[in-house]
């Protein structure tokens, strides 16, 4: 590690992060498996579709506890949008689709990181809630049951073309973003252009780590 | 092959019920034990292992009872809704018309049971698979009828190409008169079992008036399916369009000299 870098991410924020993508990834890949008749031989790969079936399922599982520690830590980083500065960055899509002389400075998630956040959690919860039903249909009524499969085919709509936006912005579309995810230390520079407020919100309460330092005012409050 | 119909009048029927012994005797499906229900209509339902079963009812008019007798199964409809969710293949059309099922593929998801309009196809959890009638592909495709046509004893089930059946089925409809209809013809794309109904369709038990495919089947996979690979690969086309018109969102003067983040 360089010094003079920045932490992010702890390590116990990227363990739920990590849970939730690849048991999402392996969800979305085996799902595919079962939704399009071409890609059956995902299953071949498996040992057969009633294999890829029961990873499914059980995946499934992995992600229910994977969307609980996502959802209890991000709420209130993530989940509550705070006006108008971040009404303000919407209006100019925060820069990223067209120049914007001074894009407003948002804290350790911007508007679209929240967007991205809420949609993951809420499609994330009914895609728990569906799977589940779908998984024991016999304990439910069958109009219930009926329903759960487009709102199943709705959610994997949002979150699939949800994963690729995240995915290009994670990496070559915003480029020193990806390591917060892998180590969890930043550059300054990256901190300063993407999540200006909460940089000097750290700054300002102590909290700052940067790399090769001692905490500066390590008893903020 | 011509397409194939199982023409069913049940004003013929007695509720002898030799198809449904001819059905298991065919596809080797044992009875299991039932108890007395206070009905002729025995087993109470379409189980795994009984994939034809004869309703039967009593209907209180004026002067006495009637009775009804109507043999259940699978209609083999030509928009199949079942087909249209099965994951694996393993519910097919096949070139007769009829809707076969090829049961090593079957992954026991239990989708087409929730999409049948005509609630036919039933799970078994020991097995972890789904069974319904297949029309005895394999007699048909040995020139023979299946094994319920051949063993019923008054000529209330026939088979045959499906011009002739449906000009059978009219014709005899029109014999009947009073409320006797043609039912399977108008909906689902006609089904490749017909009834000759004495009654209107809503007085038989289970038989719904106009079966269709179900909305949320059409939403599902007319709408959603293809939808999540449009969205999908119109995101992907639109980061790379963003990565060569606007470019990426990169830091500005980098303080850690020209350090692309860590490592």
């Amino acid at each position: 590690m360089k010094k003079g870098l920045i932490k992010a991410t702890d390590a116990f924020e990227r363990i739920v992060h990590w849970s939730l993508a690849v048991s999402c990834l392996i969800l979305c890949i085996t799902g595919l498996g079962m939704m399009f008749h071409s890609f059956n031989f995902i299953g071949t790969l498996m040992g057969g579709l009633k294999s890829l079936k029961y990873i499914h399922n059980f995946s499934g599982l992995f992600f229910i506890l994977a969307i609980v520690f996502t959802i209890r830590m991000w709420w209130k980083e993530a989940g509550i949008f705070s006006m108008p500065e971040d009404l303000e960055w919407m209006m100019c899509a925060g820069g990223y689709l067209w120049h914007v002389d001074k894009v407003p400075e948002v804290g350790k998630y911007n508007p679209g990181q929240k967007a991205f956040f809420l949609a993951v959690a809420f499609f994330g919860v009914i895609m728990v809630i569906t799977g589940l039903i779908m998984w024991f249909p016999f304990y439910f009524p069958v109009e219930l049951v009926r329903w759960m499969y487009p709102l199943h085919a709705l959610g994997f709509v949002v979150i699939f073309a949800f994963f690729f936006v995240h995915l290009y912005l994670g990496t070559i579309g915003s480029p020193g973003s990806l390591p917060a995810m892998l180590h969890g230390w930043v550059t300054r520079a990256w901190l300063k252009k993407q999540h200006a407020k909460w940089l000097r919100e750290m700054e300002e309460t102590g909290k700052l780590e940067v790399f090769g330092e001692e905490k500066k005012a390590a008893h903020g409050h | 092959m011509a397409e194939k119909v199982k023409l069913i009048d049940v004003a013929k029927c007695t509720g002898c019920r030799s198809c449904q012994l001819a059905c298991k005797q065919w596809n080797q499906l044992p009875a299991r034990q039932t108890s007395a229900a206070g009905t002729y209509q025995n087993p109470p339902d379409l189980q795994p292992n009984t994939w034809t079963l004869i309703r039967f009812q009593e209907v209180v008019e004026k002067e006495g009872v009637k009775w009804l007798f109507r043999k259940d199964g699978c209609m083999h409809c030509t928009n199949a809704a079942c087909v249209k969710v099965c994951p694996s293949g393993a519910l097919y059309h096949s070139d007769l018309g009829t809707v076969g099922i090829i049961k090593e593929r079957c992954i026991g998801c239990k989708e087409c049971v929730a999409a049948c309009p005509f609630e036919i196809p039933r799970y078994d959890s020991v097995t972890d698979k789904v069974y319904k009638c297949d029309l005895c592909l394999s007699r048909i495709r040995a020139d023979l009828p299946p094994a319920c046509v051949k063993a019923c004893p008054t000529g209330a089930l026939t088979f045959g190409d499906k011009g002739d059946m449906l000009k059978l089925a009219y014709r005899r409809a029109g014999e009947l008169g009073g409320d006797a209809s043609v039912y399977g013809d108008k909906f689902v794309d006609g089904t490749h079992v017909l009834y000759i109904l004495q009654e209107k369709p809503g007085v038989y038990d289970v038989l719904p008036v106009k079966p269709h495919v179900l909305l949320s089947v059409m939403a599902w996979k007319d709408l959603l399916k293809p939808l999540s690979l449009v969205a999908a690969g119109g995101v992907l086309a639109a980061s790379f369009l963003h990565y060569i018109i606007h470019g990426p969102k990169t830091p500005d003067e980098d303080d850690n000299h020209k350090t692309e983040g860590g490592a």
